[in-house]
């Protein structure tokens, strides 16, 4: 295997399987594969994702909504994530994520039940037009050098702090500090990342 | 399935089994696509027993020093196998989906010691991190039940007969004829006496 550290840089970056969408800006090296990466990405925000330099996207799902936006530094390394954002999500560099990990910045649908069935007639196929309630959404910070096992899920608000270790499998609801290591169902800190 | 073809006439991705899988010709494999980010040097890096299947969704992200062994009538429906020293899944083990199992976590748990690993990934031939960092080995004995979306981390060992619920995280060996489950997994109960019934010993 190519051990070599320094990628060629002169490759612009692109989406293997199809054509960008225009307010998705890419860095040099950056690479994205998977036929369902914009399958629900609905953005209209300019410059609604922005992914820097030598990342290696592969079959993660960018599915922004209409006001979503979203910004990954450079050396990110997503595995099938499925990357859901009705607000904002940020993360930095050398951010690793494992396979088939969720974040969500937003619930979806509202808490109280009255509201839940407004909500699942405007999403009906005969809602049409129909406004929907308003639902949470808090914007997800992930700092530098952070890793995210595979099957965890990252839930709307969290901030997880540089160079942080989520083990596999982990419920994400509260933040986490730097450098911690935490795991479990909620999500605990279990010691160091050191 | 004759082990001379190396291509599947049902599959939907134009991929090869590799030379070094070893598969029974009564085993099923669904596709070609699990072998992707497959790498294994060794001369068996994969072995299929009789009757042994991997469906969609099945991955083996496995190493130039890694193994895995399927045993008879194993069934694999979409595992993601990350896999730099042994993965042994015994006879009779139903496994689900989504399911991830690793002997590695291929990558330093130090933010410094990582950073210069996760910059290699995109000059690597296949984008994919590998650091040295120690690996161990999963045993899955025979007749062996993993519930969906589970994960079992490295060194991990699961007993005979034993069942591990939907979603949970192993972190330890789980003793025989024993339901675990739970983020951390933890020992729900025995198998009783009664499901025991019929079980040749």
């Amino acid at each position: 295997m190519n051990r070599d550290p320094q990628p060629n840089v002169s490759q612009p970056g692109q989406w293997a399987d199809g054509t960008l969408p225009p307010n998705v800006q890419l860095g040099a090296n950056t690479i994205i594969t998977g036929d369902l990466a914009f399958k629900r990405f609905h953005s209209r925000e300019p410059g609604a994702l922005r992914i820097g330099a030598h990342g290696t996207m592969d079959g993660v799902h960018f599915d922004l909504g209409e006001a979503g936006r979203m910004i990954i530094g450079d050396y990110c390394y997503f595995t099938n994530a499925v990357l859901l954002c009705e607000l904002e999500i940020r993360i930095g560099n050398y951010v690793v994520i494992g396979w088939n990990t969720t974040l969500a910045d937003s619930d979806f649908h509202p808490i109280a039940p009255a509201e839940r069935i407004a909500d699942a007639i405007a999403c009906s196929p005969l809602g049409k037009g129909r406004p929907r309630p308003a639902v949470a959404k808090k914007t997800i910070v992930i700092e530098d050098d952070v890793w995210i096992g595979p099957n965890a899920t990252i839930l709307k608000g969290v901030h997880i702090g540089s160079g942080a270790w989520i083990e596999p499998g982990s419920m994400v609801t509260r933040d986490v500090a730097p450098r911690s290591r935490v795991m479990g169902n909620p999500a605990q800190v279990i010691g160091e990342a050191s | 399935m004759s082990l001379t073809e190396r291509r599947l006439s049902w599959d939907w991705y134009e991929g090869e089994i590799p030379d070094n899988a070893k598969i029974d010709p009564t085993a099923y494999v669904e596709t070609t696509y699990s072998f992707r980010f497959f790498r294994s040097r060794l001369p068996a890096g994969v072995e299929y027993g009789v009757g042994a299947s991997t469906y969609l969704g099945t991955m083996f992200d496995v190493g130039p020093d890694g193994r895995v062994k399927l045993g008879n009538y194993a069934l694999v429906h979409g595992a993601r196998i990350i896999c730099d020293s042994e993965i042994v899944i015994g006879d009779h083990a139903l496994i689900s989906w989504n399911v991830v199992l690793m002997d590695t976590y291929r990558l330093p748990v130090n933010a410094a010691d990582r950073r210069p690993e996760v910059k290699r990934v995109p000059a690597s031939e296949f984008r994919i991190a590998a650091a040295d960092v120690p690996a161990q080995p999963i045993h899955i004995k025979s007749n062996v039940w993993i519930g969906f979306e589970s994960c079992l981390l490295p060194g991990v060992t699961i007993g005979e007969g034993s069942i591990v619920g939907a979603r949970s995280v192993v972190t330890s060996d789980v003793p025989p004829f024993t339901i675990a489950a739970g983020n951390p997994a933890r020992i729900v109960r025995s198998l009783t006496p009664e499901e025991m019934k019929m079980h040749a010993a």
